[in-house]
């Protein structure tokens, strides 16, 4: 076995780097603009932005048939009606269960491959690493049949099992790439001085490194979810009971071939949004500086 | 495998570690790759008991009505559970084409004319024909329908859906708009030019038409351009040369493209049909086609009383000619296990009760001959007057080419955006429908080669 030295050299994570100063010249022109040519652009930008959504909010506030630009009288009927003649409740329950597993199972799974990547070296490293980004080219519609096979072997057809396992396997390559560039971010000094003090090398890991991953866990988990939520196509082939079915499937079937109910469709639509945008506005702060410090190359 | 450790520890426990790890990884990725496959497959007549698996082709609106149908059945059949999955329309033929190459069809499924040939050349489907010979079916249903399934079932002669209803283009006008007009009911083409002319304001935002020029567009069009032409069949007597590119077409499609930014929305451009429907239910534009399914959503959007729908004008000499829907039906999947409880299923589902019940709710025309005299289609009068003109002789239906494997590839993905440009004056109506028809006419030769 080949032993390197510790790479002690590394940078501390990004989140405790200082911002530079920025050049007094552009401060000053910075702080000189007039507040209407920073204010102006940034408003036109939202009104783009927002008015999608305000469109979506009207529909699905104001009654069908109204024409008016503002939804009044609000009315929660396409609400009611998709939650439980549409069946949004289950599919909201089922979209929560293969959100909240496909981001442990992917954390939990990136988190190992992460440390082994950044704390190992063996002789296929370099092949491996180019492996997982070469996964991210492939489409999932790509390996559906095969997927679909493999899981009607296991009889895991119309189990939201089958949905989680394909949605990790898609979120792994980018999720432990981030994870293990995070780890090579901590130093390797202090997991050293953790075995000095008796630590066995996962206790070091646990008590020393994991609370340092905070911003990467939160960024990669938040992502897994995101993603898993959102994502169609492996719960429209996989599950084929209408109880097991997830919120974007549920969605789909709003439209029929020839016939359409704008208001249901935007009431789905919101209740869709809603936990994504929940999630951001929580770890929003976390996100921005996990995907900064995962991009450093350690 | 030589395993360094990016550190000065060592020792067989962090190598086990890591290989563990690494492992766990390795496996989960290769999840995503697979060989062989298990096709569509024989399955059985089976006990005529137990569950079946049903796949609604068009899920969501139409899914209390079946829910409805198939409590119904389970009453009257109380051993037999029927499993209802809804699958959206625009996502069925994906799901089909998934599962008959790794398996997982259901038992019944929603066979419309339009994705017939496909599942019928994987050999995905069982025939029916002696099936419905021995049905209480048997020559209740009605023959134009039966003969539409048969023809689009991919040159075999074999019945692979037993018809459930038929779609009929429709001509919705706000009567509203056209009495303050002035204008008369827009039953001839002529009448209709005039019309869309004469509803448009585009200082006050007002249209006389909305066309569609997105998803769908290119049967939209077939339907006005025939409709204006006169002519009567798809292809010449030959057999196998279209007549889409007939230089009265060509003149048809001129005139109906010219309608584009002159009396339409120029947002027109990429029309799907819920587009198209949302604005012509929330907006003042005198003039729309579509199909029956829409007929419910104007009603609840701008009451019975503001509009109509009317079949196609009638071009020259007063004869009206429309392109033909796809009718819709259900097929017996070949792999289904339980072939007896699903035949049992589709012959109740397609009885004059359930049918009457399912079309009542869907607005289309019911494929059994006495769910066509319910009381309930005197009342919705798109309904009744496409299923008058698709009986009484006024019509000629010009049957697009279902069957050619290629046909949803050829009316989609490879013209729609040809359309758009003819609409934006980028290429002319000669040049799409002379393309048009070079595909048509090769798919026609491929299929006449297979066929023998």
């Amino acid at each position: 076995m080949i032993t390197k030295e510790a790479v002690v050299a590394a940078p501390a994570p990004a989140a405790a780097v200082p911002e530079p100063p920025r050049p007094a010249t552009k401060r000053r022109a910075w702080d000189e603009a007039p507040r209407w040519q920073i204010y102006l652009p940034l408003g036109v930008y939202l009104v783009f932005t927002l008015v999608p959504f305000y469109w979506i909010l009207l529909f699905a506030l104001r009654p069908a048939g109204s024409t008016s630009l503002v939804p009044w009288p609000v009315t929660s009927v396409h609400f009611e009606k998709v939650w439980t003649d549409r069946s949004f409740g289950t599919f909201f329950h089922n979209s929560v269960l293969v959100g909240v597993a496909t981001l442990i199972m992917t954390t939990l799974v990136a988190l190992a491959g992460g440390y082994a990547l950044a704390r190992f070296d063996f002789k296929v490293k370099r092949a491996f690493m180019l492996a997982l980004l070469c996964s991210q080219f492939v489409p999932g519609a790509l390996l559906l049949v095969p997927l679909f096979e493999i899981f009607a072997e296991l009889q895991m057809i119309n189990s939201l099992g089958s949905v989680i396992i394909a949605e990790t396997v898609f979120q792994l390559p980018l999720s432990m790439i981030l994870i293990s560039n995070f780890i090579k971010n901590v130093p390797y000094s202090l997991e050293e001085a953790a075995w000095v003090d008796g630590c066995n090398r996962f206790r070091a890991f646990r008590v020393v490194v994991l609370p340092l991953l905070r911003p990467g866990l939160i960024a990669v988990g938040s992502f897994a979810f995101v993603h898993s939520w959102n994502h169609f196509l492996f719960a429209l082939m996989f599950l084929n009971n209408q109880e097991k079915q997830t919120i974007p499937v549920g969605l789909n079937t709003l439209m029929s071939a020839d016939s359409v109910d704008l208001g249901a469709l935007a009431a789905g639509g919101i209740i869709a949004a809603v936990p994504v945008v929940i999630v951001f506005a929580f770890i929003q702060k976390w996100l921005i500086t996990g995907f900064s410090a995962g991009a450093v190359k350690g | 495998m030589k395993i360094s450790i990016l550190g000065n520890s060592t020792g067989r426990g962090r190598r086990t570690s890591a290989a563990v790890a690494l492992g766990a990884v390795l496996a989960l990725t290769a999840t995503a790759c697979g060989d062989g496959g298990s096709g569509a497959g024989d399955g059985g007549e089976g006990s005529g008991k137990g569950e079946i698996i049903f796949w609604d082709n068009n899920g969501g609106v139409r899914t209390d009505i079946w829910k409805e149908i198939i409590a119904d059945f389970e009453k009257a059949n109380p051993d037999i559970d029927v499993q209802y999955v809804g699958i959206a329309s625009t996502e069925y033929q994906s799901k089909v084409d998934t599962a008959i190459q790794g398996g997982g069809l259901p038992d019944v499924g929603g066979v419309g004319a339009a994705m017939l040939a496909g599942f019928a050349a994987q050999g995905a489907l069982d025939p029916l024909d002696d099936r419905l010979d021995g049905s209480s079916l048997n020559g209740k249903l009605n023959k134009d329908m039966v003969e539409s399934l048969r023809a689009a079932g991919g040159g075999d002669d074999k019945l692979y859906s037993v018809p459930t209803s038929a779609n009929n283009g429709v001509l919705y006008y706000r009567t509203d708009l056209f009495e303050k007009a002035g204008l008369e009911e827009p039953t001839t083409w002529d009448r209709f030019f005039e019309a869309a002319q004469k509803l448009t304001d585009k200082g006050a935002n007002k249209f006389g038409y909305t066309i569609r020029g997105g998803a769908g567009s290119i049967a939209q069009a077939l339907d006005a351009m025939y409709g204006q032409s006169g002519i009567t069949s798809f292809w010449d007597s030959t057999g196998k040369k279209t007549t889409v590119d007939d230089p009265k077409n060509v003149k048809a499609l001129e005139e109906y493209a010219a309608l584009f930014k002159k009396v339409t929305p120029a947002a027109d451009l990429n029309n799907d049909f819920t587009k198209m429907v949302a604005q012509w239910d929330s907006g003042e534009i005198g003039m729309l086609n579509h199909n029956l399914g829409s007929y419910q959503d104007h009603v609840k959007a701008l009451g019975a009383d503001t509009f109509r729908g009317i079949p196609q004008p009638t071009g020259p000499g007063g004869k009206r000619v429309q392109v033909s829907n796809p009718v819709d039906g259900l097929g017996l999947f070949k792999s289904s296990k339980n072939k007896e409880a699903a035949w049992k299923f589709i012959e109740f589902a397609a009885s004059a009760q359930s049918n009457s019940k399912f079309n009542e709710s869907a607005g289309q025309v019911p494929a059994h001959l006495d769910a066509a005299k319910a009381e309930w289609i005197a009342k919705a009068e798109p309904t009744k007057l496409a299923a008058d003109a698709l009986t009484d002789g006024s019509t000629t239906i010009v049957q697009l080419p279902y069957y050619l494997p290629d046909w949803n590839t050829i009316s989609k993905a490879e013209n729609e955006p040809n359309f758009q440009k003819v609409l934006l004056g980028d290429m002319s109506a000669k040049d799409f429908l002379d393309g048009l028809a070079g595909q048509l006419n090769e798919a026609q030769a491929e299929w006449d080669e297979q066929m023998g």
